[in-house]
């Protein structure tokens, strides 16, 4: 696997459609989209109808379950949700977003869950994801689990379902889609 | 400057049309330490809601400025004590909420019951202690005073506190508007975030009243809501045209004791969650309640909790950590026994705002460390934040306050483009009124 970088030998476009090695390509290739600022391309790894979820902690220190009856720190039904964080992120109205934080996704531990058919995977990661706020000058490393649920589209791998499961969640000033 | 004068932190003139803030107000270390002892160890301070703690022995911990407390259900009723063990000053329950019966202290197992009383002091008999001990309380110290109103649980570490019904005063329609609205009572929906912001507390006070910053600050998060009008984007937030608001009518009120609210008449009523209850509100409590529970309101509780309700329902506090750090703490607040359909809805705009992680709330919060930084600079004396509408300021009640039946201490009446400054006056008066009674060493509440 290795190198994350588009037009490599494989990636989502990708040849190994067998075992998890082309879904560990695929997720660390999102992880270095994001610290790229490769915003087109980390939408593309992602299927319409995705899910993204990353749900919040309650107070009596357990994370919340249910999207619908329970707060999430973010929950897209759709690909759409990531699509207004781009547009924010690229609009330069954002003063969160302008100056861009600079991040580094460390992506270690992936592992296969349970297989749920031919043309599904899942993935288990531990991931931390250092970021630097150029407006205050503050260091932050936010660091947690992801579960990843991949498919298979038109002969590529695309996700279908991530849950970031934030495990340091005393968020400092503020995160967004890149921080996680 | 002279900390015994608070006059020359606050510029309040009204009959010259001055009202002007120190930039010290936010940045001197200080000050900071005279806001801990003359005004949140002084006044009431919001706690808890009451349906947090339904069932016998349910427990919630908070702070009144640096103080830990431990709210607990016994047999009687509602107690608050101070968090801390009697024995080495340790925080007595480490966790924000939960059920037990007793609260052991980590470090030596002195433990207390959920009245506050000491129920065990660890090897107690083998401990050849001096009958003056024995002679001493052993306890959870006892807040001064814990009362409620609709739900909201206020704690005060002085007695010197008026009821706090008075406190609240005519600020109290409005809080009924925000926990009025479920015929069963209000919740806090489970999950709540919590988040830091390097700068001072009143930055958050400030932000929180002020609709002058969102055609700035939130620009990206506007013309978001217009790509969803064609369609595009997380339209599953369904939040209303944010364009809309230019054309509409709102005001402030400020309050003795330092309340505020600041209300706008809010575009696409359709789009509030609390839209489809609205006729069983009618029938409750009245067509005012309703008419009103659909406006953009904007309540500031003194001195540091805040309910917002024109995206969903919100309830925030933001705890003075030091100077230049506060922590928040913000809760999605909604009817108890809510459609299962509503209830995702309101999550969803909900989640879209006020987030940490959302799209709007990281705009303010990364401003509020570049106010901080800029709060330092010697050559800036008073900030000339809080001027907009003084020509519009009426002290006392206007029409609106007397059709509503309440008395507020200044009111303000505009259109949406007025984004009036006013309603920062009621608070930043009450902060001079009480660092100055507290260094001078008088009453609080004479």
């Amino acid at each position: 696997m290795g190198a994350a970088h588009a037009g490599g030998g494989r990636g989502r476009e990708g040849l190994s459609v067998s075992g998890t090695e082309a879904g560990v390509e695929l997720i660390q290739r999102e992880a270095a989209l994001l610290d790229e600022q490769r915003w087109d391309d980390w939408l593309a790894l992602y299927t319409e109808d995705c899910e993204f979820w990353m749900p919040a902690w309650k107070s009596d220190g357990t994370m919340t379950a249910d999207p619908r009856s329970e707060l999430s720190h973010i929950y897209y039904a759709n690909r759409r949700g990531l699509e207004d964080r781009i547009v924010r992120i690229r609009s330069g109205k954002s003063p969160a977003s302008t100056p861009m934080p600079r991040t580094a996704h460390l992506l270690s531990s992936i592992l296969p869950l349970e297989p749920l058919g031919k043309e599904r995977m899942r993935l288990r990661s531990t991931w931390a994801c250092h970021v630097v706020f150029l407006r205050t000058g503050e260091n932050h490393a936010f660091f947690g689990r992801y579960e990843h649920e991949l498919a298979l589209k038109g002969g590529a791998w695309k996700i279908a379902k991530k849950k970031i499961l934030l495990q340091n969640d005393r968020i400092p000033t503020m995160l967004d889609i890149y921080c996680v | 400057m002279d900390l015994k004068d608070i006059g020359l932190y606050l510029d309040d003139r009204p009959a010259e049309g001055v009202f002007r803030v120190h930039r010290d107000v936010y940045s001197d270390a200080a000050l900071f330490e005279l806001e801990q002892k003359h005004i949140f160890e002084r006044t009431w301070n919001f706690l808890a809601l009451e349906s947090q703690l339904a069932k016998p022995n349910d427990f919630v911990t908070a702070h009144i400025g640096q103080t830990p407390i431990l709210l607990t259900r016994d047999a009687k009723g509602l107690r608050a004590h101070v968090n801390v063990c009697r024995h080495k000053g340790a925080v007595v329950c480490g966790a924000e909420t939960g059920n037990t019966k007793y609260h052991v202290c980590p470090y030596h197992g002195w433990a207390y019951d959920a009245s506050g009383k000491n129920i065990d002091i660890k090897d107690r008999k083998t401990g050849a202690y001096a009958p003056a001990f024995d002679a001493e309380d052993h306890d959870l110290v006892p807040l001064a005073k814990l009362e409620s109103y609709k739900g909201l649980i206020f704690g005060s570490l002085t007695k010197d506190v008026p009821p706090l019904e008075d406190f609240l005063g005519g600020l109290r329609f409005f809080l009924d508007l925000m926990m009025e609205q479920g015929p069963r009572g209000m919740e806090f929906i489970p999950g709540r975030a919590v988040y830091t912001y390097r700068g001072n507390w009143k930055l958050q006070l400030d932000n929180g009243l002020d609709p002058y910053h969102l055609t700035s600050t939130h620009l990206s998060y506007i013309d978001i809501q217009s790509r969803r009008r064609e369609g595009q984007g997380n339209v599953e937030a369904r939040q209303f045209d944010w364009a809309m608001r230019v054309a509409k009518e709102g005001g402030s009120f400020g309050f003795e004791n330092g309340h505020a609210v600041y209300w706008l008449d809010q575009p696409e009523p359709e789009k509030r969650p609390i839209y489809p209850a609205l006729p069983e509100i009618r029938a409750r409590l009245s067509e005012k309640h309703a008419d009103w529970m659909l406006k953009a309101r904007n309540v500031h509780v003194f001195p540091n909790m805040q309910i917002a309700d024109a995206i969903t329902l919100m309830l925030r506090t933001f705890r003075p950590l030091a100077v230049d750090l506060t922590e928040m703490r913000s809760y999605c607040l909604a009817p108890i026994g809510e459609a299962p359909e509503v209830r995702a809805w309101r999550l969803r705009q909900f989640e879209d705002f006020f987030n940490p992680g959302g799209m709007a709330t990281p705009d303010d919060t990364i401003v509020y460390s570049a106010c901080q930084s800029g709060l330092a600079a010697r050559p800036i004396s008073f900030l000339q934040g809080h001027a907009r509408g003084l020509a519009k300021a009426e002290q006392g009640g206007n029409d609106v306050a007397r059709e509503l039946g309440i008395r507020p201490s200044v009111s303000v009446k505009g259109g949406f483009t007025l984004f009036n400054e006013i309603t920062f006056h009621a608070p930043y008066r009450e902060w001079a009124r009480l660092m100055q009674a507290g260094v001078a060493g008088a009453k609080a509440y004479p």
